[in-house]
């Protein structure tokens, strides 16, 4: 019996010394830069302080709050370690007008030119078995809590020795008398105990070990010791795979802030969680966890650790849970994150070691793709009628920068399954074309306006077999200017322009611009039979959108250790992989797609004024249904189909079109105004024809550009202000405007 | 020689520069200028009897301008240039990034970000930011100038001296020093 005590003694004081809580990386979204002339309302500045939990004041007391004085807001900044910077509590005033931020200025009147919010924790990567928490020190932990959790739990905790054999007794004379749980017998070390060995078998022999090893703790550590290690240990919800432990992490988990910001009625609740985080969970039970809310601070007040008038004031509050968990909410970003780090650190290292990772996460841009997902896709579903649920994916990114955005993996979005933006590989279709067109632009051979043939093919393959490609219409269009057959994407005329530049030529630019795999050179490539996830394809059109320079997409900007030292960088790096003259006058084709194509139907949803550029892809039988585009600021790719690759029976632009559409319109994102590389010129033509024509000679026209010496040949009995090359002619014009502006 | 490029920027780049006098009416960062489209803009075409060109029938948007930096990226520049003078090029680096996430169409930013790349030895992205400049510059001689200036830098840290000579004699006839 001794030599089991013995045993029992070391084993639980080994676990207890030995005990590194295992602490999974932090993942945190980009922090919001603010200042002077940033568009963003007060409204929206509000909004992103409830986000980081703080809390509306009159006075500003603590880190953590602010207080709206019209149209001023001062903000008490907490604490914060960005990944380049640590930075005190500081106090912060922002005046923000109706067209956005007019000044920053700190606690001492003076101006500050750019300060950013903390970072939004997002998530974190735990272990297989789940375990995930935010370790606090006993700094960080409010008074209230040990006392309530000593109040409720365990009122002999100061004097026992590890158990209390008076409580256990009394414990189960209440609960039997009042048949529910009122007081737990177990002392805090014994639930520390058990928690420790996650043990939840209900024996008499388990209770004994426990009884046992409990008293061996309280021998050898201080009490001080044994409650922050409760704190720091305890399981406190369930979130999917993931056990949320600790009140660190489960003030995060529950409020959105840190557990040194919680109040009277926020500690008791946390307390009224520990008895049954599954029972008392104020997400799914909001009346019971209230009730037993109400319970703690009724025994509070009786003890004397607080005031009887502050326990009923904090029993008037609401819960104040946020209304969806902070972090693993963004399961698809997350993957992301995960594989990227997967090439410099072991799992463990992520698990384990309390790295902090931070991300370009707009949890605006995300918040705002899931929802316009998740509508349309709704809404197709009530049209289509079918037995399988429509499926979606997307990526936003901001195009300059290579910077991932937002990642939406699929529907649901809190469900951390098949990963569709990262793993769906699906056929490309009219996604490639541009691709054809910039590669034919590159060849020096065409230009917007050169006339193409979209005349019907035939083609033998290796295999024998023929290839009769067709346009979406059935139809054969005749001779078309390029800007025309990109605008409709027409396949006939662009497989025609494919086969004569050549296929190798068209693989090679999809892999400058990307394409991890060399794509299968067969005469379907030219329309699209790649297969590619949306990441990818977002890949291949951001060096679209920055002009021809490709940028490694990223959603890690770097990593520090727990520690505060920075382990790894990933920096922006920028490499030019087609002439910025192809790209932009490929770009201008792609605004003419938004314009007059197929991606005419964004308008409708879109901005007044707003310039994109974009592309619509539609995969063979309608299985897969595309939108890739771009504005000033930002790009987004939209996958839309079935996970059983059944055929959806729309094109890119009725389904994918208007989620994208969506997206650009809740972005508060800027037109696409490259300027014009020098060189080329802005000429019209006849949209049908390709013919030149000025002003007023044609009722369908189209501005494209064009290398400055190309000669385009003009429609018959179109009067131009004069017959020289089309630079002589916009120079002209020139002339003629700014001496109109003298008048 | 890092320090020495960091010296150099301190005297000759964007922050530390006289602040350039503009034109009247010259567009601030931001701002489409007077006359200047926006060349993605498509308008209908004009009746026939409309006065007022189409924003397409006005000149070209290279009209002679003059990139800025506006005061956040101002102070981000100014605190970057310390952290290079003292060596910490990654830090830099990383206030840089921070200044394009709010630029990022800026040509001086990326030039500035192309300085600190070469200075800790990473000629390639030099070379690239600095064409990546050159584009986003078009219109502005003296910030493609930069840009060519950078690149010929980068050319010459790699030995690539009669393409570095090339691309000075391009910065030169932009905007002789």
């Amino acid at each position: 019996m001794a030599l089991y005590v013995l045993y029992l003694d070391l084993l639980v004081t080994h676990q207890f010394e030995g005990r590194r809580w295992t602490l999974p990386a932090q993942v945190y979204a980009a922090p919001l830069e603010l200042y002077a002339g940033l568009a963003l309302s007060p409204a929206e500045l509000e909004g992103e302080l409830q986000r980081l939990g703080y809390r509306r004041t009159t006075a500003l007391d603590r880190p953590g709050t602010y207080r709206v004085q019209g149209e001023r807001i001062d903000v008490a900044l907490r604490p914060v370690r960005f990944a380049d910077e640590t930075r005190t509590a500081t106090l912060l005033s922002v005046v923000a007008g109706p067209k956005g931020l007019e000044s920053l200025r700190d606690g001492a009147g003076q101006e500050v030119p750019v300060l950013r919010l903390e970072p939004l924790l997002i998530g974190s990567i735990f272990p297989i078995h789940g375990e995930d928490r935010i370790v606090v020190t006993p700094q960080e932990v409010p008074a209230l809590l040990p006392a309530a959790l000593k109040a409720v739990e365990d009122r002999k905790f100061d004097s026992h020795h590890g158990v209390d054999p008076v409580a256990m007794l009394r414990a189960l004379w209440v609960n039997v008398r009042a048949r529910q749980i009122e007081q737990g017998g177990s002392t805090l070390t014994q639930q520390l105990v058990r928690s420790y060995f996650l043990s939840t078998r209900q024996t008499f022999t388990r209770k004994i070990r426990e009884a046992i090893m409990a008293m061996a703790l309280d021998a050898h550590f201080t009490k001080a010791d044994l409650m922050n290690a409760y704190i720091n240990e305890i399981f406190l919800g369930q979130d999917g795979d993931r056990a949320i432990h600790g009140f660190g992490l489960a003030s995060q988990f529950y409020f959105g802030k840190p557990l040194a910001e919680l109040d009277l009625s926020e500690v008791a609740l946390l307390v009224a969680v520990v008895r049954g985080p599954s029972y008392y969970d104020p997400r799914r039970h909001a009346e019971r966890s209230r009730a037993r809310r109400d319970l703690v601070l009724k025994v509070m007040a009786e003890q004397g650790i607080v005031k009887a008038e502050d326990a009923s004031a904090a029993a008037r509050r609401p819960l104040g849970v946020t209304s969806r968990p902070a972090g693993a909410y963004y399961p698809a970003y997350l993957d992301f994150v995960r594989r990227t780090l997967r090439r410099d650190y072991h799992d463990q290292d992520l698990t384990e070691a309390g790295l902090k990772i931070y991300t370009s996460l707009d949890p605006r841009a995300q918040e705002q793709a899931e929802h316009a997902l998740e509508r349309e896709l709704a809404r197709l579903d009530r049209q289509h009628k079918r037995p399988e649920p429509l499926e979606g994916a997307l990526v936003v990114t901001t195009p300059q920068s290579g910077d991932v955005i937002a990642i939406v993996g699929g529907r649901n979005v809190g469900y951390d399954g098949f990963d569709r933006a990262l793993d769906a590989h699906r056929s490309m279709g009219s996604l490639v074309k541009p691709f054809v067109y910039l590669t034919a632009l590159e060849s020096g051979r065409y230009n917007a306006a050169t006339v193409v043939q979209d005349a019907p093919i035939d083609l033998k393959l290796a295999n024998g077999r023929h290839w009769q490609p067709e346009n979406f219409t059935h139809e054969v269009y005749g001779p078309v200017p390029v800007v025309r057959a990109l605008a409709e994407s027409l396949n006939l005329a662009t497989v025609g322009v494919g086969l004569d530049v050549g296929l190798p030529k068209v693989a090679d630019t999809l892999q400058r611009f990307g394409l991890p795999q060399p794509p299968l050179q067969v005469p379907a490539m030219l329309l699209g039979a790649v297969e590619v996830t949306p990441l990818e394809a977002a890949q291949l059109f951001n060096g679209l959108a920055s002009g021809g320079f490709h940028n490694p997409l990223r959603a890690v900007r770097a990593v520090i250790s727990a520690d505060g030292k920075p382990l790894k960088a990933f920096p922006l790096e920028v490499s030019q992989v087609a002439s910025p003259e192809a790209v932009y006058q490929l770009d201008r084709m792609l605004v003419e797609v938004m314009e007059r194509g197929t991606g005419r139907g964004a308008r409708a949803v879109l901005p007044a004024g707003l310039t994109v550029a974009g592309k619509s892809g539609t995969s063979s039988d309608f299985r897969d249904s595309w939108f890739a585009g771009f504005s000033g600021s930002h790009l987004a790719v939209v996958w839309v189909g079935y996970d059983s690759d059944e055929p959806t029976g729309f094109t890119g632009s009725a389904g994918a079109l208007p989620v994208w559409a969506h997206i650009m319109a809740g972005l508060n994102t800027s037109s696409w105004e490259a300027p014009m590389p020098e060189g080329l010129a802005e000429m019209h033509i006849e949209f049908p024809t390709g013919l030149r024509v000025a002003p007023g000679c044609s009722d369908d026209m189209v501005a494209v550009v064009v290398p400055g010496d190309a000669s385009i040949p003009a429609k018959p009995g179109c009067s131009f202000p004069d017959n020289g090359n089309p630079v002589t002619t916009i120079l002209n014009r020139a002339e003629q405007w700014l001496r109109g502006l003298g008048h | 020689m890092s320090a020495w490029l960091i010296a150099a920027c301190l005297s000759g780049c964007v922050v530390s520069r006289p602040e350039p006098t503009l034109p009247p009416g010259a567009p601030l960062p931001g701002e489409t200028p007077p006359g200047e489209t926006p060349p993605g803009s498509t308008q209908p075409a004009p009746g026939p009897g409309e006065a007022q060109p189409p924003p397409s029938e006005r000149p070209p948007a290279q009209g002679p301008r003059q990139f800025r930096l506006g005061p956040a990226a101002t102070a981000l520049v100014t605190q970057a240039h310390a952290q290079a003078g003292s060596g910490e090029f990654g830090q830099a680096a990383v206030t840089l990034e921070r200044a394009l996430r709010i630029e990022p169409d800026n040509p001086l930013l990326w030039i500035e970000l192309g300085r600190v790349r070469l200075g800790e030895g990473n000629a390639a992205q030099a070379d690239a930011m600095g064409r990546k400049a050159v584009a986003l510059a078009t219109g502005d001689p003296s910030a493609q100038a930069a840009g060519w200036r950078l690149i010929a830098d980068s050319l010459r840290a790699r030995g690539r001296d009669p393409e570095a000579a090339d691309a000075e004699q391009r910065a030169g006839t932009l905007s002789p020093h």
